[in-house]
């Protein structure tokens, strides 16, 4: 896909005002300063050595150094006035510094001092250069998890060795693990362990607040981490597919899950679907929205959650039988 | 062919034009001086093209100043002015820009997460080689995405510009176009909120993101009104999901190990003395209500094996959850497959 006008013109713009403050910079170093491939940096050189004021006449032009580009090197001869960096946009200075608030409200506390330096120092420097512009967003991340669980993973994760864990899953089961930890994903609902579980043989994510207690072990993590996940379960076509019809009031279903397919109904209803890997799962979320449910496809489903709640409403008219 | 130049080196070039020029450059000496536009063309097509451009760079942040010229009639001509072109003078460290990759990761949202990036890229150039890898190792933090109402809310909460547009109540499903002021903009465990002052009901209001089901218009002239400077928007959201005290829960053995994870001691409190007896060979647990609609749909999750014994709110929400769901397999004339 070809890259968007606004991205490369930042960067084109960028570029030269980088160059200017770091001469001789090799072409692989900007690449991976600029986080963009070697070919891409060399079609924006193409690009700048063409570029300048009207006229275009050579002197117009912004130009390199042509003896240091055969050897891999940038280095700026002609800048055309360009080498100021471009301020911020309001809406680009939000969205950085709304984040790293967020980080250090909701994580500071988990870093070790010189990363909590480091966040706060970026922070200030930003402000500083944007003025008030983020005080129009506030973002809270969720880290809800015993504090020793999250030191754990944190060290474990920082020395790169093994843990073990004791983890209760969504259907209410223990279970102890040796999990090699890839990095912790820090969501603003719920956050979550990405390990390779060497239990399981394979990735998987674990909820901060069900892992029930962790010890750091003296084993090497031997595993590369993957890239972050999204967090939210990923639907498969192997899942059960279910079809539920809710009224207006329970929209977060579709804000809130994955839902395979949402069609919004003429009456502010709505019908969904979903693909369902647990039972247990399932159960739970009918629980949650019983009153709002117009229809469930398979109707099993309901039925299956109706008992189950006969079967607990029992406890609370009887509860001393027990 | 100069009009065959892609977009971006044509905006460069513009960009480059007009911090160069020593005065300003009229509308004409644009079309027929810098690349990439077409100087045979129609006037109509530049001048379209043209606004196109204007719009783009300042939205990027290039401050395309408007200058008339001293004679009466004049063209009015254009610049960009320097010392609001350029980031203040500043230096980010590897480590920084480390910081701010892991920061410009955070959203899910696209516009936001373009706008982060772009931020990152501009304040590259002012970062020192080479670029840092995980300043903050092994974290990952992500937003949910607020949907298509964020930008525009944004961007009226910052111009302090009246926004409208219509929402679908919590309650009742209803569907009102509703006028507010924005205030501030709160995301928050999981959703995306509004904070700010609904004209039409004369009073602050909370409004979810998600409930917006057209698009946000903004109304009214920018600096229309000021942000109360106590404002406490978290609080107003929290207001209204906040619980405190404790739960006393009766739990099977052996089960719900993520409740009994957050079981706390209780101290001097007791059980309270009208709270029913648990079940026999059921532990008891003291768990932090924190909100209570919360920790009632996670106890209906784990059905029989969590009894509510105090505080009675909290048991009248589980039953009434539960009774719920009896009735609705009912009306739907479920049986088990």
């Amino acid at each position: 896909m070809a890259e968007r006008t606004p991205e490369r013109l930042v960067r084109l713009l960028g570029l030269v005002a980088y160059l200017d403050r770091h001469p001789g910079v090799t072409i692989d170093e900007v690449a991976a300063h600029f986080q963009v491939s070697r070919e891409q940096v060399l079609r924006d050189v193409d690009t700048l050595w063409v570029s300048g004021t009207p006229g275009y006449w050579p002197d117009d032009l912004i130009d390199f150094d042509a003896d240091s580009f055969e050897s891999g090197v940038l280095r700026l001869t002609q800048s055309r006035g360009m080498t100021r960096a471009l301020r911020l946009g309001t809406r680009e200075a939000v969205a950085l510094v709304a984040a790293l608030r967020a980080l250090r409200e909701s994580v500071g506390d988990l870093l070790d001092p010189a990363e909590r330096d480091v966040l706060s120092s970026t922070l200030d420097v930003l402000v500083a250069a944007t003025g008030d512009a983020a005080a129009t967003m506030d973002v809270r991340l969720a880290v809800e998890a015993s504090p020793e669980v999250v030191a754990a993973a944190r060290r474990a994760l920082r020395e790169r060795r093994r843990l073990r864990i004791r983890y209760v899953n969504a259907e209410d089961h223990e279970s102890e693990r040796v999990v090699e930890p890839w990095q912790l994903l820090t969501g603003d609902e719920r956050s979550y362990l990405q390990a390779w579980c060497l239990s399981a043989g394979g990735e998987r994510l674990f909820r901060l607040d069900r892992i029930l207690a962790a010890e750091v072990l003296d084993e090497a993590v031997s595993t590369r981490p993957g890239p972050a996940r999204e967090t939210t379960f990923t639907p498969s076509q192997e899942h059960e597919r279910v079809v539920l019809e809710l009224d207006s009031r329970a929209r977060w279903v579709v804000e809130q899950l994955p839902v395979d397919e949402a069609t919004d109904l003429p009456d502010g209803g709505l019908r969904v679907a979903l693909r369902v890997a647990s039972g247990a799962w399932l159960r739970h979320l009918l629980l949650r929205v019983a009153p709002y449910v117009r229809a469930v496809e398979p109707v099993s489903a309901m039925a299956d959650a109706g008992e189950a709640a006969r079967a607990a409403l029992a406890r609370y008219e009887s509860p001393a039988q027990g | 062919m100069a009009d065959a130049l892609p977009p971006a080196e044509r905006l460069l070039n513009l960009v480059i034009a007009l911090v160069n020029t020593p005065g300003r450059m009229t509308k004409e000496q644009i079309r027929t001086s810098v690349a990439g536009y077409d100087r045979d063309g129609s006037t109509e097509a530049f001048e379209r093209m043209f606004e196109r451009d204007k719009e783009t760079l300042r939205e990027l942040g290039v401050p395309v100043t408007t200058v008339h010229g001293p004679a009466h009639g004049d063209d009015a001509g254009y610049r960009v002015d320097l010392d609001a072109y350029a980031l203040p003078p500043m230096e980010l460290s590897a480590a920084q820009l480390g910081v701010l990759g892991l920061a410009a990761e955070f959203w899910q949202d696209q516009v936001l997460r373009a706008d982060a990036a772009r931020g990152l890229t501009k304040l590259r150039a002012v970062g020192a080689e080479p670029a840092g890898t995980d300043a903050i190792m092994g974290l990952a933090p992500r937003l949910h995405a607020a949907g298509p109402a964020l930008a525009p809310l944004l961007d009226a909460a910052h111009a302090r510009q009246a926004v409208e547009f219509t929402y679908r109540a919590a309650s009742t499903g209803e569907v009102l176009r509703r006028t507010v002021q924005p205030w501030r903009v709160v995301g928050s465990r999981g959703g995306w909120y509004l904070v700010g002052f609904d004209t039409g009901r004369g009073a602050p209001r909370v409004f979810r993101l998600s409930r917006i089901v057209s698009d946000v218009v903004a109304v009214g002239p920018p600096g229309a009104f000021t942000v109360p400077a106590d404002l406490d928007a978290q609080a107003m959201i929290a207001a209204r999901q906040e619980g405190e005290g404790l739960a006393w829960l009766a739990v099977a053995p052996e089960r719900a190990g993520a409740l009994r994870s957050r079981a706390v001691d209780p101290g001097d409190e007791a059980l309270p003395a009208d709270a029913p007896p648990p079940p026999p060979g059921h532990d008891v647990l003291a768990v932090p209500v924190g909100r209570t609609a919360d920790l009632a749909d996670e106890i209906v999750g784990y059905t029989d094996a969590v009894v509510v014994l105090a505080p009675p709110q909290l048991r009248e929400a589980v039953v009434r959850r539960l009774r719920e769901a009896v009735a609705a397999a009912e009306r739907l004339g479920a049986r088990r497959g």
